[in-house]
């Protein structure tokens, strides 16, 4: 797996959710056990403990009655090694000698008197005379050569000599250690286990969550009439696809009744417009005098400003609305400028304007294309309109941050600082325009019909700055803002 | 030739059957769909002019069942919709037009013409443009006039190439930006004329017969005689 597909599963929600759940459980599980271990681990010290006492004053006791002659040490020797044998905890030894259990006599001037066990016993009694041992309460000795510690009773008999009963605790923490291990490997396994099935669960009820997001984001970009998919399962993740749906049924049937207004009422003006207009025209062929001509002409004129007002003013409101209909095509913005420049360029030159374009090449984005040309015709009229001779107009085209970014600047005016702040509303324009203020109001619904931004300032050089930034790809709108969960 | 109009508002359908006629075609009339079918049923026309906004139904769906009634015809098809929909882009590509309301009769004239053009079986595609003594090679991209070499940029030849195939016959701004630039936009400024006053004084030297006319309100128009 590349580190691609490794991240965003590393940084979801999901993944998130399960780490944490383990880590509570295996910390929970721990604890538990620990608890465990103590309890068992007591509990085998504890009969072993006793097994040690009662074993070394049954020794005591044979000890005491076997006559001190020459069978004294085979006597108890025997008797030692028999109870050797009934070691508590005692796992199959692999050695035949019995090196968990010695019985040692020592004399109470430290001289060892009887020793039954591994070895000659020298390094025990040199353990045993180091340590005090308490008689009657067993105590770990640490005797050297052996690596674990031998459990220790003593007995004090009459003649002041004592028995030492050891119990090596190899087969206790042996024991305790398999516990151990058992342990772990199942609870490893568990820890894991439950991990896969935390992760899966959440990571597929997400799955569901991020479904809604992306199509609901997807829908926020383009298309209203797809819904968010929903399941069968009654639960929360369902409701919320059931709830985002029913909203966009109620926004689409509220845009739905928009476009039916404003295409009613762009059809209920456009008729009378067409007939108004096909008479003129028609009386204007019949007219052979210029003097005649002229009212007539100059209505014609008038009724297609109304109708570019009529369309501009329907977008615009569209647009406001979020509900302009994009038809996007593959769109070459630097090929689209320089058809531009040179159907303006004339008309500028013969005004004393200068136009320029800085391009680093084709530069292609995902537009309605009508819509685009409009646009940038639009730019360009404001230019062509407002600017006084001898100016010079600089396009830059490039890309910034996934978006195409085109800046228009001018070394004319710039704006009128009392319209500065209301530049894209509707209506507002400059004391001296002749337009119908709709010019800048068009761009910015445009830009934000395709998820781009229109931004104008005065630049501190002086002139006019206008910024528009369109996205590259119409998907990347609706991929990005959807985190991976 | 005969026409087909299709279109419920009374005063648009009168004036374009009067000026549809005097321009030469022979037009039937309907105000609805029910009509159109019945017309297309009875008789054959060589083109169509279907409004989108009809009282009976959609103007896409009889733009199909027109179809399927085996009509071949071009159509022409009237909008009040002021972004034309996808439906209808479609339909364009297959070999149709549309027009928004309101247009200019200069311009529903020019598409008719183009439709039937572009309808009818090709001929010799020519190399050679002639209007009056004014002469254009499309080969070698040059112009002549009286034969002298006019020096033209390669869009001043495009837009006097789109001139000289609509010799004697009036096209509109819109017309020439949408045919010469590709774009239908509506500048208010007067980028058109900027560039046919350009042409003007390249085409029609001191002393010559001016050829490109302007009509105002309407458009221009290259004179043939």
């Amino acid at each position: 797996m590349s580190s691609k597909t490794v991240k965003p599963v590393m940084r979801s929600a999901a993944w998130r959710i399960s780490l944490w759940a383990t880590l509570a459980f295996a910390c929970g599980t721990m604890l538990v056990f620990a608890f465990l271990h103590r309890f068992v681990a007591d509990d085998i010290q504890r009969r072993s403990d006793a097994w040690l006492s009662g074993e070394v004053e049954v020794l005591g006791d044979v000890a005491e009655r076997t006559p001190k002659d020459a069978l004294y040490d085979r006597v108890v020797g025997e008797v030692a090694e028999l109870a050797g044998k009934e070691v508590p905890n005692k796992l199959l030894s692999e050695s035949s000698s019995n090196d968990s259990v010695f019985f040692l006599q020592a004399g109470g001037d430290g001289s060892r008197q009887l020793w039954v066990g591994a070895g000659d016993g020298e390094p025990t009694l040199k353990a045993i005379q180091a340590v005090k041992i308490v008689s009657d309460h067993p105590t770990d000795l640490h005797v050297q050569g052996f690596g674990v510690p031998f459990r220790v009773a003593s007995i004090r008999l009459d003649d002041g000599s004592y028995i030492y009963l050891g119990l090596s605790e190899r087969d206790e923490l042996r024991v305790l250690r398999s516990l151990r291990l058992r342990f772990f490997l199942l609870w490893l396994l568990i820890v894991l286990f439950g991990f896969g099935i935390v992760f899966f669960t959440t990571r597929r009820m997400l799955s569901h969550v991020r479904k809604i997001a992306e199509a609901a984001s997807r829908i926020g970009h383009s298309d209203l009439t797809a819904r968010v998919p929903t399941t069968q399962k009654h639960d929360e993740v369902s409701n919320l696809a059931l709830t985002l749906n029913h909203m966009l049924d109620r926004i689409e049937n509220s845009m739905h009744q928009l476009h039916t207004i404003t295409d009613s009422l762009a059809h209920d003006l456009r008729s009378p417009l067409t007939a108004i207009r096909g008479k003129l025209e028609m009386s204007l062929s019949a007219v052979m005098q210029v003097e005649q001509a002229e009212p007539i002409v100059s209505a014609i004129e008038e009724l297609d400003r109304l109708t570019d007002f009529l369309n501009k003013s329907l977008d615009v409101a569209e647009a406001k609305a979020d509900a302009l209909r994009l038809n996007r095509v593959a769109l070459d913005l630097d090929e689209l400028l320089r058809i531009m420049i040179d159907l303006y360029e004339p008309s500028m030159s013969e005004k004393g304007l200068h136009i320029r374009l800085q391009s680093g090449g084709p530069l292609t984005i995902e537009a309605d294309a009508a819509l685009l040309h409009r646009m940038i015709a639009n730019l360009f009229d404001n230019e062509l309109k407002h600017l006084p001779p001898a100016c010079s107009v600089t396009i830059r085209l490039s890309v910034e941050d996934d978006a195409a970014s085109l800046i228009l600047d001018d070394d004319g005016p710039g704006f009128d600082p009392e319209v500065c702040l209301h530049l894209f509303e509707r209506r507002v324009k400059g004391r001296d325009s002749n337009g119908h203020g709709l010019g800048l109001a068009f761009i910015d619904a445009v830009a934000r019909a395709h998820g781009g931004t229109v931004a104008a300032s005065n630049r501190e050089s002086g002139g006019a700055r206008i910024i528009v930034a369109l996205p590259l790809a119409s998907n990347q709108g609706y991929q990005s803002p959807v985190p991976a969960i | 030739m005969r026409l087909l109009l299709v279109e419920d508002e009374p005063d648009i359908q009168n004036f374009l059957k009067s000026s549809l006629t005097e321009a030469g075609y022979q037009v039937d009339a309907a105000a609805d769909g029910k009509t159109a079918e019945r017309l297309v049923i009875d008789g054959q026309f060589d083109i169509l002019i279907v409004d989108l906004g009809l009282p009976d139904q959609d103007g896409i769906s009889l733009i199909l069942k027109l179809r399927q009634l085996g009509v071949r015809a071009p159509m022409l098809i009237l909008s009040a919709r002021r972004s034309v929909d996808d439906r209808v882009r479609g339909l364009e590509q297959g070999g149709d037009d549309y027009l928004t309301k309101p247009f200019a009769l200069a311009e529903l004239l020019a598409r008719l013409r183009n439709l039937i053009k572009r309808n009818s079986p090709p001929g010799a595609e020519a190399i050679r443009l002639r209007v009056l003594d004014l002469e254009l090679d499309l080969l070698r991209r040059e112009a002549t006039r009286s034969g002298q070499l006019l020096q033209l940029t390669p869009q001043e030849f495009v837009l006097l190439e789109y001139l000289c195939r609509n010799a004697g016959r009036v096209v509109t701004r819109s017309m020439i930006l949408d045919q010469v630039w590709g774009m239908r936009i509506q500048p208010d400024t007067n980028v058109v004329d900027v560039h046919i006053y350009r042409l003007r004084g390249k085409v029609d030297g001191p002393g010559q017969q001016p050829l490109i006319r302007t009509l105002r309100g309407v458009g221009y128009v290259l004179k043939d005689r």
